[in-house]
């Protein structure tokens, strides 16, 4: 394995038992933040926005990362997809509990109906892709090679 | 509140908070890399799907970071749940779904599954998720990213207050 390889491993683990221990992939306290019960996913999402914003200020204005290389942050483009999509994916996080890096926590944590969530996701993301060319007018998208955005 | 996973009180939201600002930073100034989980299950249907949407550049040349950042994920949640008392054990808990709505299991893997579908087909249409579009996104006060964020949390508070205020 390379060395970002193991990078890539070892960060998505570091944020996989943040997610895990926090609150943030655990039915109840999703619930909890939605039913405006429970303070500490606000608190968990505003405290990362605090930090981030800062760091990504400072990191544009040094604009290079560690070994030298000019940084580079692809914009998002913006499209009728972030709203139908935004709303959609805001009922699956409601129904399951989960956004899609706790979809992954979970399974790794042995909750079983998180198989569940993710063989749906897999397949939502399929026929996404798949229909993707007929959904370029009704959601106004981009063009196929541009896409809605990575992330 | 407790977690589901030990009975603990989870950590407190400014560390964890701070350690995923932290995770969105180290990834960008290490790997030139804007911290995103979504685009990564496209990654896994485009080993088996072949439509022209996952053969794209973005893509196919994203593979080799996004599998192994996934990866990751699954391994810090057993790894998590292993240190946690009582250790790692396959669980259907689902807190206060089963004192409220009391499905059994069958009844969990369709409500699960349906909830999958628009996660997946709902993240990819807008171009993100909480970690692209709610931490990145919105640190970086990208407008698409606000909008899909206003837009994904008004859509969960709805859901969530109709089932657990009105229905049951």
């Amino acid at each position: 394995m390379d060395r970002m390889t193991a990078f890539y491993l070892v960060l998505g683990a570091v944020f996989g038992f943040v997610l895990s221990r926090s609150g943030a992939a655990d039915y109840d306290f999703i619930q909890g933040m939605f039913l405006f019960e429970e303070f500490q996913l606000y608190g968990i999402i505003g405290t990362a926005v605090v930090v981030t914003a800062p760091g990504l200020w400072l990191l544009k204005r040094y604009g290079r990362t560690a070994s030298g290389r000019p940084l580079k942050i692809e914009l998002k483009p913006g499209h009728r997809g972030n709203i139908y999509g935004g709303v959609l994916f805001g009922v699956g996080w409601s129904i399951t509990g989960m956004c899609p890096g706790p979809v992954l926590v979970n399974v790794g944590e042995g909750k079983l109906y998180a198989l569940a969530a993710l063989a749906g996701v897999l397949v939502g993301a399929g026929a996404f892709g798949t229909l993707y060319p007929r959904l370029i007018r009704p959601f106004g998208l981009p063009r196929l090679e541009v896409g809605t955005g990575e992330g | 509140m407790r977690l589901i996973l030990s009975g603990e009180e989870p950590l407190h939201w400014a560390i964890a908070g701070a350690a995923i600002g932290a995770i969105t930073l180290i990834l960008l100034l290490v790997a030139n890399r804007r911290l995103g989980v979504s685009t990564g299950f496209e990654n896994i249907c485009s080993l088996v799907v072949n439509a022209p949407y996952f053969r794209r550049e973005s893509i196919l040349g994203s593979t080799s970071w996004r599998l192994p950042l996934l990866l990751g994920l699954v391994i810090g949640g057993f790894v998590s749940a292993a240190f946690s008392p009582g250790g790692w054990e396959t669980t259907w808990d689902l807190g206060v779904f089963d004192a409220d709505v009391g499905w059994g299991a069958g009844g969990k893997v369709v409500w699960m599954f349906a909830g999958g579908l628009l996660i997946g087909f709902g993240t990819r249409l807008a171009g993100g998720c909480t970690s692209g579009h709610g931490i990145f996104g919105v640190s970086n006060f990208e407008v698409p990213s606000i909008v899909s964020t206003v837009s994904f949390m008004a859509g969960g508070i709805v859901t969530t207050n109709l089932i657990y205020r009105v229905i049951v």
